[in-house]
């Protein structure tokens, strides 16, 4: 008899999710980590003194409690949490801005149209047409690829007004470059502009503590610091995971989080990985700010999605990142929460991973200082200058990112092409999370408990 | 298990599911999905829990059985009568 019913690599939040499905059920269910702490892109750290959230700026797809339909209370009830008990705090709101137009959204969809209405008359009708086929658009059903660009551009006839729709969904979710499948946009459109940011009460830990307090009360069970180095298989199935300590553990069930790239990697699966490896990273910089600065206080806006011309590229940029667009996110600024006495601002950018991973250990410092500084330079225009006001700051660039997910090439939305079966050729071995298809913190999470409800239990 | 209790579990084990389900003025003999709003994902839980608590396996194809709460009663009186 195998040691476990289920093993599942990753304790994010999509491993995590899974486990909890899994263990509701009386599955002998075991979580391993390579990291001393859970939540692999979505976790926490304590620099000077601080305690600072890494990947979260905002969870998408809001949901009141009574809207059972709603993906966040589906969630809720599938891992047996409370939704009612379970405090969100929504955003204040939002702006997408770019030198020609602004436009401001919030939780409340009328925002969005209003604002359209205001200044983009000539395309308002056009966009409630797009909005309604947007609703419609059965997402989940398993279609071939089509252009999210194109589709926008069909129904809006609006240059300007295409690339501002487009900047939050793909910086928020799209692993491809250049232009994103009608499915994965729909879904973010729907999680962004229809349902809207919101934070759960406290902070990512205690949302990770909720969570794994789920688990282990269904008896699921963690490892930490069990970096996985191959998982042993024959030919249909596998068998067991070996670890960098070379101990092992024997499953009959075993769900991957570490995306396509790495699970090939450590089963020596024969295929062609480039194809899964995502182009898309990511450079954030957050900087703590003193209490008297004035650059978050403006409008209390929660997060802005900025591009400094009116078109943005969404790719992989040819040089070390990207300024000319990104998102600004103020994590202080939510409904509901104190104003606090020392600010922060996030600032992401697009990043090429190929150009941090060749550096030497002082050149990547030096350079990630000058990137940091740039990125500020490039918020300030948006937000006002605050390179004055900074008292602690700290960058995370792709190399950050593969080693926290080991997600190849800090493509945090994983793979462009996603495998939305999960199945692999093993036949007990399933991809979860962002490779498999559902994007975001709530779609991730989505994604692990489908994998358990498909294939194990 | 009698009729009676066999009834009780199920509301139970629905009222875990969903903390807002409302029984007040349930019909036996109607769909409980379309009273209560329920899933497919939902009616999942109900197998699961079934399988949890008494180790029935209820295949896929008998899930219809499970429509009404009189047709769940029918259908587990036999296989819960020595639970």
């Amino acid at each position: 008899m195998a040691d476990y019913q289920l093993l599942i690599i990753g304790c994010g939040l999509s491993g995590i999710a899974a486990g909890i499905r899994a263990a509701r059920f009386g599955v002998k269910t075991l979580i391993v980590e390579q990291h001393a702490l859970p939540g692999g892109l979505n976790s926490y750290y304590y620099r000077q003194g601080r305690f600072f959230e890494t990947g979260l700026h905002a969870m998408t797809n809001f949901a009141s409690p009574g809207d059972k339909r709603a993906p966040l209370n589906l969630l809720f009830r599938q891992l047996k949490l409370s939704r009612k008990t379970f405090k969100a705090n929504q955003q204040n709101h939002s702006l997408v801005q770019f030198p020609s137009a602004l436009l401001r959204f919030s939780n409340d969809p009328a925002l969005l149209e209003e604002e359209i209405a205001q200044t983009f008359p000539e395309a308002i009708d056009r966009f409630r047409v797009l909005k309604k086929n947007i609703c419609e658009y059965d997402s989940f059903s398993v279609k071939p690829w089509k252009s999210a660009k194109a589709f926008l551009k069909q129904h809006l006839e609006n240059e300007l007004l295409e690339h501002m729709l487009l900047l939050p969904t793909m910086i928020y979710g799209n692993a491809e470059e250049d232009d994103m499948d009608l499915g994965q946009f729909t879904i973010m459109f729907r999680a962004i502009f229809q349902e809207g940011f919101f934070r759960p009460e406290g902070t990512i830990k205690d949302f990770l503590q909720l969570l794994l307090q789920q688990f282990e009360q269904f008896g699921g069970e963690i490892w930490y610091k069990k970096p996985v180095e191959g998982i042993e298989h024959d030919h249909n199935r596998v068998h067991r995971l070996r670890f960098a300590d070379g101990s092992t553990v024997s499953a009959d069930h075993i769900v991957s989080t570490v995306g396509l790239p790495e699970t090939i990697r450590l089963t020596g699966w024969q295929t062609d990985m480039q194809q899964y490896v995502g182009q898309m990273s990511f450079m954030e910089t957050l900087s703590v700010l003193r209490s008297d600065t004035t650059v978050s206080s403006r409008e209390r806006e929660t997060i802005i999605f900025y591009s400094h011309s009116d078109s943005f590229h969404y790719r992989r940029p040819t040089a070390l990142f990207e300024p000319q667009w990104g998102v600004i996110c103020f994590p202080d600024n939510f409904q509901g929460l104190p104003v606090k006495t020392e600010p922060q601002v996030r600032v992401t950018n697009a990043a090429n991973y190929q150009h941090w991973c060749v550096m030497s250990e002082s050149e990547y410092e030096e350079q990630k200082k000058r990137c940091a500084q740039e990125a500020v330079v490039s918020a300030g225009k948006i937000i006002g200058p605050y390179e004055q006001d900074i008292i602690f700051q700290d960058s995370f660039t792709p190399l950050t990112i593969e080693r926290f997910t080991r997600k190849k090439g800090g493509a945090i939305y994983g793979s462009p092409v996603k495998l939305a079966t999960g199945a692999t050729p093993w036949e007990n071995l399933y991809i979860a999370g962002t490779d498999q298809g559902y994007l975001g913190i709530v779609g991730s999470m989505l994604s692990g408990v489908s994998m358990v409800n498909a294939h194990v239990l | 298990m009698t009729r009676d209790e066999i009834k009780d579990v199920i509301l139970e084990i629905i009222e875990e599911i969903d903390e807002e389900a409302d029984f007040d003025n349930l019909d036996a003999d109607a769909p409980l999905r379309d009273q209560l709003d329920l899933d497919s994902m939902d009616f999942l839980d109900i197998v699961m829990e079934l399988r949890k608590r008494y180790q029935l396996q209820i295949p896929e194809d008998e899930y219809p059985e499970l429509a009404t709460l009189t047709s769940c009663v029918n259908y587990l009186e036999p296989k819960l009568k020595d639970a």
